[in-house]
């Protein structure tokens, strides 16, 4: 919605696409396949990407015909993101890369991934880190499925075995991985996707209480309508920010960590407040209630652990 | 922020400051905050106020909360709203909002009582009763002195037969929460900011104890639950600019309170057993954060409202009646 015309977008407004998109989460509309496209990969490119990575891939991203994924998480590298040992070595005819990437959401279904390489060893950690373009029906691309513990699958593992790319694949200068990975965590963090996971429980439980609700499940209802308010009016607030050209880093931190406690709770807390709830009756409210306290510890480890946020909010108040 | 609000601010900033190191009789303090015209923030230009809207109002209690200023300004401008909506002529004196008040009304005479925060202090105290908003002067009630776990007068007046001011009833309680939800989200950054100095001085085990990942991440906790309110209590005091915000106040005061109760236990963790004396400055943000939590509304009682207002909407009329609600915000 707000990318340039000319490379398929709609040039709107930042809030009017999140207002959309909170309507989707809202609704519960199945949004994963554009998702990291429309989020962060198409943002990537029109900041980073050179005029021909952004003709080959924005318009068909827009379009809807090219999904894509995150590679930045390894075996070895996970909070520790600095850590990547996929390598990169300039060959002849461009880079040889060769590593393992995992959870790499949708890989079996996308197209292209951004992935995270190491192409030298810098003075520090963050320096020698650089972003490529990996289309994955290349040869050497291997994607592996990763079942979660509800049986879905998201996650894969991704290898990478002396796949070569052409240098015209490299994302943005070489060594400037880890400043346009930080940037890129931050349009990840601050959407309204870090607090609905959990509405449709809300939405249940406004539907269980009626029109004359018991007076204990109308004080949950209402803790938990005042949370999603303020949490909302901190998300907007922090997509102001980023509509504003301004790298809120420190308040997406908190609002992904409020957010994930918010939709981590809630489930964990409507168990033990429902006096007859039972997980295995076919009714909607236990369906959504035994999916959610299934999941809902992935919440507050995606997209950056509450350990880690709590660490750059430290960070930002001036202990570390 | 505008740039009178920021010299609405700064001034507050001065005063409450000052006040706050001074000890001296309520009538002394008070005096100096009316002086300074702050009991009239809300009041329009016209009338002799400083025309004030409720961004400001909270952006000064938030100053006063800051500073833990011991006097009733937010009761004295929640009750000059009370008395604007009800369309009273100002009188002279300290009016304050009453935070409950029970007995019968009839024939223009009120008999009951009345928790008046600062009532001692008070010329009149403004209460909703019986569906109506009434306006009684202090003087024709006995006072019963008692005083919240933070030491500020909470006092109770005794009518009998004493005659009110009547107007059509209105939910003054919002006025009070928004005004306490701007104390606390003054006073949580203030407990953060010395949460923080401290944790960067004291060394134990041979660094400063901010250097420990527990201690950090109990405090970047700590700084959430600050950010949280100072977003919401803006964001209500933005909604009542606009109008109605029964919602957005009673959002704002239920994740205050959460807030007080969070900010106030890591605040003395992080102080040990200094922060526990009376020397160290910490208790007077922490007894008032445990206080202002259940005055105006606590939890429960907020959360009873906003789930009556969600069941009403109804499951699927919940989410679009919450963004319509606040969706002129997200254009500011």
């Amino acid at each position: 919605m707000i990318w340039p015309k000319a490379y398929g977008g709609h040039e709107r407004h930042p809030l009017e696409r999140y207002v959309v998109l909170e309507e989707l989460l809202a609704a519960g509309a199945p949004v994963g396949m554009h998702w990291i496209a429309d989020r962060q990969s198409g943002p990537l490119l029109l900041r980073y990407g050179t005029e021909a990575q952004r003709q080959c891939y924005l318009p068909a991203m827009a379009r809807g015909e090219i999904y894509a994924c995150i590679g930045m998480s390894e075996p070895g590298a996970g909070s520790d993101l600095a850590s990547v040992r996929t390598r990169g070595e300039r060959v002849a005819d461009g880079w040889r890369l060769n590593g393992q990437k995992v959870w790499t959401t949708n890989a079996h279904n996308a197209h292209v991934m951004i992935a995270l390489v190491r192409t030298s060893e810098g003075e520090k950690r963050q320096d020698g880190l650089t972003q490529f373009l990996i289309e994955l029906d290349r040869p050497g691309v291997t994607v592996r499925p990763i079942i979660d513990l509800a049986g879905g699958h998201d996650f894969n593992e991704v290898f990478l075995d002396n796949v070569v790319i052409p240098d015209e694949n490299r994302l943005g200068a070489e060594g400037a991985g880890w400043k346009q990975v930080t940037a890129e965590l931050s349009l990840e963090r601050s959407g309204p996707e870090r607090y609905l996971s959990s509405y449709a429980l809300l939405v249940e439980l406004v539907r269980l209480a009626g029109s004359d609700p018991d007076p204990n499940l109308k004080a949950l209802i209402g803790r938990f309508t005042a949370e999603l308010w303020c949490l909302r009016q901190m998300s907007l607030s922090t997509a102001a920010k980023l509509a504003a050209g301004e790298d809120p880093a420190l308040e997406a931190a908190m609002v992904k960590d409020l957010g994930n406690s918010f939709e981590q709770d809630m489930p964990r807390v409507v168990q033990g407040a429902l006096e007859h709830i039972d997980l295995a009756a076919p009714e909607h409210l236990s369906r959504v209630l035994s999916v959610l306290l299934l999941v809902a510890p992935s919440f507050s480890l995606r997209g950056g652990t509450r350990e880690i946020l709590r660490g750059i909010v430290a960070r930002g108040l001036g202990l570390r | 922020m505008s740039e009178s609000l920021s010299l609405l601010c700064e001034s507050a900033e001065k005063l409450f400051r000052d006040l706050a190191n001074r000890q001296a009789p309520i009538a002394e303090i008070w005096g100096e905050i009316e002086a300074a015209g702050f009991p009239l923030l809300l009041t329009p230009e016209c009338e002799g106020g400083f025309g004030g809207d409720w961004e400001d109002a909270f952006a000064v209690l938030r100053v006063a909360g800051v500073h833990a200023l011991s006097a009733p300004l937010a009761e004295a401008i929640a009750a000059s709203q009370a008395a604007r909506i009800a369309q009273w002529p100002p009188r002279d004196g300290l009016a304050v909002l009453a935070t409950r008040a029970s007995g019968t009304l009839s024939n223009g005479a009120f008999t009951g009582e009345v928790s008046a925060p600062w009532g001692r202090a008070a010329a009149h105290v403004i209460a909703r009763l019986d569906g109506r908003v009434v306006r009684l002067a202090a003087a024709n009630a006995s006072c019963s002195e008692g005083a919240n776990p933070a030491g500020e007068p909470r006092d109770v007046l005794w009518f009998d037969s004493s005659p009110v001011e009547e107007a059509a009833d209105h939910d003054t309680l919002v006025w009070g929460a928004l005004a306490r939800t701007a104390q606390i989200a003054g006073a949580l950054d203030a407990a953060l900011a010395l949460s923080i100095s401290y944790a960067n001085e004291r060394a134990q085990f041979g660094k400063p104890i901010g250097k420990f990942q527990a201690v950090q991440q109990g405090l970047a906790e700590f700084a959430e639950e600050a950010a949280a309110v100072n977003c919401a209590g803006r964001a209500a005091a933005r909604a009542l600019d606009r109008g109605d915000a029964a919602i957005e106040i009673a959002a704002a005061k239920l994740r205050a309170g959460q807030a007080a109760a969070i900010g106030a236990r890591i605040a003395h963790q992080v102080h040990g057993a200094i922060g526990f004396t009376h020397e160290h400055v910490l208790h007077r943000y922490t007894a008032r954060l445990t206080s202002w939590r259940s005055e105006y509304g606590n939890e429960r009682f907020w959360g009873a409202h906003l789930g009556d207002w969600a069941a009403l909407q109804g499951a699927d009329g919940l989410w679009p009646a919450m963004v319509a609600r606040s969706d002129a915000q997200s254009g500011s």
